[in-house]
Parts: C-alpha cells; sequence; structure tokens
C-alpha cells in the first residue's frame, strides 16, 4: 500500500489550483472526446446495416457450420460437415460448372468486349463513342427475367431465330451450358467495354506520336507502351465479368429453372426450397459461403488492378 | 508543320483493327444486343393465328395476379426509395461533416454487399426468418419474424434491396458531396438561424441534386427488375408473377416483361446522361445486382 496519491485520485473541486488544472484538461481533452463522439451520428446507420446486412451474413456463416444433432434432430451441433458436403456429388458438380461457365463467359466477353472497345475508338466517331458509352452502362446492369425472355423469344425452343436459322438442327439450345454463356454475354460485353474503353480512349495520341516519331511501328507501340499500360484495366475487366457471371442468378434461373444445368446459385435455390429434412438447407448455407468467398476473393484481385489503371489517368 | 503533321498521321495510323474490320465487329454486336430485343417485340405483337394484335398486352394486364404484384412492386419502390435517401443523405451529410475518420470504415461497410451475392443474402434471411419463427407461435423472434415479413408491407424486402444498393450510393453521394464546400454552406445556413434538418433540405439537398437524383434512379430501375430476393423470400412482386405466368401465357409475360424493361432502361438511360460521362471508377458500382 503506499501513500502517493496520484493526481487522478485526488479531489478536485476545492482548490483553485485544482480547479484551473482540471478546466485546462477539459480543454485538452475536447477534441479526443469530440472523436470519440463523433460516430454517434452514424448510429442509424450501423444499426440499419447490422441488421439487413450483418445479421443475414452471420446466420449463414453460423448455419453453414453447424448440423442436426443425430441424437436430438432439434438441436443443432457445430460441424464442417455442411462444407464437406458442398464439395461432393451434384453440390460439387454445380460448383464445378459454375465456375467452368464463368471462366469461359468471362473470357468470351472480355475479348469480344475489348476488341470492340478499340473497334468503336478506331472509329474516332465521337458520336458513337457518347451513344456506346451511355448504352454499356445500361446495358451492363441490364438482365433479370427480362433478358431471360427476350433470349427465349429469340432463340428458345419456339424462338424466331431458331427457327430462321434452324439452330435445332444444328445442335443449339438455349437451356444448356453453351445458352447461359451466350445469353451472359449481354451483360458481360457491355462490362468489359465499360471498364477497358476509358483506359484505352486514354491511351494519349502524343505517347502514339512520340513512338512514331522514334520510328516505333503500330506493333512496336502497342507492345512496349499500349499493353502495359492498359493490362491493368484488361485483366480486372476479365476478373470482374468472371464474378458477374459466378453471381448470375435471376436470368438463369427464369431461364432454366430448377433443372437442366447445374449451377450453383440454382443449387441454393433448391437447396432452400426443400427445407430442412434432409439437412439440404444448410449445405445450401455452406454453398452460400463459398460464394462470397469467390465473391470476395474477385474483389480483392479487382480493386488493386483497377487502382493500378487508374493511376496513369491522374 | 509539314512533318508535325505527318508525324500525327503516322501516330493516326497506328491501329489494331482496320476501319472496316472494326466496323464488321460493332454491326455484329449491335446485332447481337438488338436482335432478343425484336424478337421478343416481334412475339409480344404478332401472334401466328391472328396477325399483329396487342392482345397479349391486354391479356397481362388482365391476369388476376397482376394487380397485386403492380401495386406491391411499386410500394417496394417507393418505401426503397425514401429509405434509402432517409437513412444514406443524412449519414453521408454527417460523415462528411463531423466524422471523416470514419469515412473508410463507412467505405468499406458499404462496399460489403459486392461480396454477398443476391442469392446468399437471401439464404442468410431466409435461415434467420426460419429459426426466429422456429421459436413458436407468439414468442417476441417469432412475432419480428412475422413483422418484418408481412405479406402486404415486406420490410425485409425493403432494407435488403437498400442494401443491394449501397455501394453505388455510397460512391455517388461521396463524391457529389467532395465537389461541394459543405462546411462553408452548412456554417453560414447555420449562422443565419437556419436548423439542422432545413439545412439539410434546403442547402445541402439542391447542391447534391444530381448524385441524388442518379440513385434514386438506380434505386428504381433495382427494385422494378429485383427477381432473387423477392423469389427466394416468397414475394410476388412484377419479375416473380412474371415467371409464374410465363409457363401458361408466355406472349402475356413477354409483353408486359418488355415494358418493364424499356422503363429500366430509359431510367438507366436518363441516369447515365444526368451524370454525364461515365467515370471508369463507376464500373465496379454500377455492376448491378440483376443479372
Amino acid at each position: 500500500m503506499t501513500l502517493t496519491v496520484t493526481r487522478s485520485d485526488a479531489p478536485s473541486g476545492t482548490d483553485p489550483v485544482d480547479r484551473a488544472a482540471d478546466l485546462v484538461h477539459s480543454l485538452h481533452a475536447r477534441p479526443e472526446r469530440r472523436v470519440n463522439a463523433s460516430f454517434m451520428g452514424l448510429i442509424p446507420f450501423l444499426v440499419f446495416i447490422a441488421l439487413f446486412l450483418g445479421v443475414p451474413v452471420f446466420g449463414i456463416v453460423l448455419a453453414a457450420f453447424r448440423v442436426a444433432d443425430v441424437n436430438d434432430p432439434g438441436n443443432y451441433v457445430p460441424s464442417l460437415a455442411n462444407f464437406v458436403a458442398s464439395f461432393r456429388g451434384a453440390s460439387w458438380d454445380a460448383m464445378q460448372n459454375s465456375l467452368q461457365i464463368s471462366v469461359i463467359a468471362a473470357l468470351t466477353g472480355g475479348i469480344i468486349g475489348l476488341a470492340l472497345a478499340q473497334a468503336i475508338l478506331t472509329t474516332r466517331s465521337k458520336k458513337l463513342t457518347a451513344v456506346v458509352t451511355v448504352l454499356t452502362s445500361v446495358l451492363a446492369n441490364s438482365g433479370g427475367v427480362p433478358l431471360a425472355f427476350s433470349f427465349i423469344a429469340a432463340v428458345g425452343n419456339a424462338g424466331i431465330m431458331t427457327g430462321l436459322l434452324s439452330l435445332t438442327e444444328l445442335g443449339f439450345t438455349l437451356y444448356s451450358s453453351g445458352g447461359l454463356i451466350l445469353m451472359y454475354q449481354y451483360f458481360l460485353i457491355p462490362t468489359m467495354v465499360m471498364v477497358v474503353l476509358p483506359t484505352l480512349a486514354g491511351l494519349r495520341l502524343e505517347w502514339k506520336e512520340a513512338a512514331a516519331s522514334v520510328g516505333a511501328t503500330s506493333w512496336h507501340f502497342w507492345k512496349k507502351v499500349g499493353l502495359p499500360i492498359a493490362t491493368p484495366a484488361i485483366l480486372g475487366g476479365f476478373v470482374l465479368l468472371f464474378g458477374a457471371s459466378f453471381a448470375t442468378h435471376a436470368s438463369a434461373a427464369a431461364l432454366i429453372g430448377g433443372g437442366g444445368v447445374p449451377l450453383i446459385t440454382l443449387r441454393i435455390d433448391s437447396g432452400l426450397a426443400g427445407g430442412n429434412l434432409a439437412g439440404q438447407e444448410n449445405v445450401a448455407m455452406a454453398l452460400g459461403v463459398n460464394m462470397i468467398i469467390v465473391a470476395l476473393l474477385v474483389l480483392l484481385v479487382y480493386m488493386p488492378l483497377q487502382k493500378r489503371s487508374l493511376k496513369w489517368f491522374k | 508543320m509539314v512533318q508535325m503533321r505527318q508525324s500525327t498521321r503516322a501516330a493516326r495510323g497506328i491501329r489494331v483493327v482496320a476501319p472496316g474490320l472494326s466496323w464488321a465487329l460493332i454491326i455484329l454486336v449491335a446485332l447481337y444486343i438488338a436482335v432478343p430485343m425484336i424478337c421478343a417485340l416481334a412475339f409480344s405483337i404478332y401472334v401466328p393465328t391472328t396477325g399483329f394484335t396487342f392482345e397479349p398486352y391486354v391479356e397481362s394486364v388482365r391476369d388476376p395476379g397482376f394487380f397485386g404484384a403492380l401495386s406491391l412492386t411499386l410500394l417496394i419502390t417507393v418505401l426503397t426509395v425514401v429509405g434509402l435517401l432517409a437513412i444514406m443523405v443524412p449519414t453521408m451529410v454527417y460523415l462528411h461533416l463531423k466524422a471523416p475518420r470514419w469515412r473508410p470504415v463507412m467505405e468499406i461497410l458499404c462496399t460489403i454487399p459486392l461480396v454477398v451475392p443476391s442469392i446468399a443474402l437471401a439464404a442468410g434471411l431466409v435461415t434467420v426468418l426460419r429459426s426466429m419463427a422456429s421459436f413458436g407461435r407468439g414468442s417476441a423472434p417469432a412475432q419480428i419474424s412475422q413483422l418484418l415479413q408481412n405479406p402486404d408491407l415486406p420490410i425485409v424486402l425493403v432494407g435488403s434491396y437498400i442494401v443491394l444498393t449501397l455501394p453505388f450510393v455510397f460512391r455517388s453521394l461521396d463524391a457529389g458531396l467532395r465537389t461541394i464546400d459543405l462546411r462553408t454552406l452548412v456554417e453560414s445556413a447555420h449562422s443565419l438561424g437556419a436548423s439542422g434538418a432545413t439545412v439539410l433540405r434546403r442547402v445541402v439537398l439542391p447542391n447534391i441534386k444530381g448524385p441524388v437524383i442518379f440513385c434514386t434512379f438506380f434505386c428504381i430501375a433495382l427494385c422494378l427488375g429485383e427477381f432473387t430476393m423477392a423469389v427466394t423470400l416468397g414475394y410476388r412482386t412484377l419479375p416473380v408473377w412474371l415467371t409464374q405466368i410465363a409457363g401458361s401465357n408466355f406472349r402475356a409475360s413477354i409483353s408486359m416483361s418488355l415494358l418493364i424493361n424499356a422503363l429500366t432502361w430509359a431510367l438507366l438511360i436518363a441516369m447515365t446522361v444526368l451524370a454525364g460521362r461515365a467515370a471508369p471508377a463507376r464500373a465496379l458500382a454500377l455492376k448491378g445486382h440483376e443479372s
């Protein structure tokens, strides 16, 4: 036990010197207090996001990591069984097929979108560029039920183009992985154009002139200047397209519903609809967590690439 | 001078594709974009047995489920827009004025919806609502679960739609607030005796009108087209109703789907034109949850 009385233990408010000291202290402390209280105004937002984003995400993770107790089906026990199940059988088929479709769709859309963006710049038409800028941001957001319906009308079983081009005889069917890839291009190509067009347009004329003045050919310019600058945007575009295809649910569901093509999004659907009799609901939750992880990876790869590509144009 | 021109010409000559090929590609992609829409339109106004007709449009409106789906969708849309603006405008203004330190945290929070696919968000909500309901009839969790899922006023859907718009809305409002001298505006309004609400309504809002309209249009477009969350949570909004009648009357469903699509596109076009040239940074936020 020590006899030393520290300053904060001393009773304040009696001695004028102490009061002055307190005042000075409080003046100094003020900014700190304001900082501590500064998030008060954010509380309504934080409560909202906790309820409508935090709770469901917590819910899906919690449900993914538990299974019904064998001895007492009303109770749940922590388990990795759902994740094990998500990498087996039909769930794993769906995951693999989703990944495969997304890679092919992203490569297709990325290459076409890149070529299209360059083609648009090659025309040097300002009007066309302006129209394309608006259209791409609209089409990149299109999708869902109307997209599926218009493709059914065009190249579905009784579609107009199906009849005109006798696609069925050629072995084409919209209700397949290939059909989905074809349909996804509707929003993937515009997304790619939206991502790479500003970068390609930003490859400054001066750079091209400089390259030309030292005798560079078109091939040299693209190899040494154009592509290195455009690469982050192009890679970012591919990654973004992959993520968009992988997460697509609405148009795929409207097109093929429950059967036909296995997809991770549709697998979650059927797991939820089936109820928890066979524990399928919790496997669906594990699939949902797997999807979140994939989307997180996509974002973590995309963001630095985007930052890198913006660097040249600031 | 002559030399300069020559070098410019040489530089311009740097092309990856020849102009002819460029136009060929542009026309091909334009066809790919246009053909499905034209086919859908043809489907909705031309019936092989009767010729040109608007019958599918009439039939879709006459469907017993139509008005229920329409009014539910409109109600959700209005509530989502109002809720979104009521939460996000004051929060973003506050963030810029009083709590700039929290901006990185807010940015991360508002970006999270991008990594939670809407089917996963819906699955999470379903499991939470089901386990709350399993507490038994009359218990508090079950009652909250019921309240959130009120069939006439699906609060759970409104809240989720607000969440889905957050990545986009945060960026848009954040950029808008950065371009104005918010502090000076607010302080001078206060010194003239305006209250907090008045400042927000009459000083801040008119200065961020562009981003606010932008967010509103985006939000409406999302609410009109969103399918995944609505169908998973069991609500018969317009897109869900469309898929339900497609089996029995595809022409009716496609005609209504065209109308909804036209409205959505009009909103998105208006939004993009209003915002001027889309910045590349917007690409990520724009990639919506509708696909």
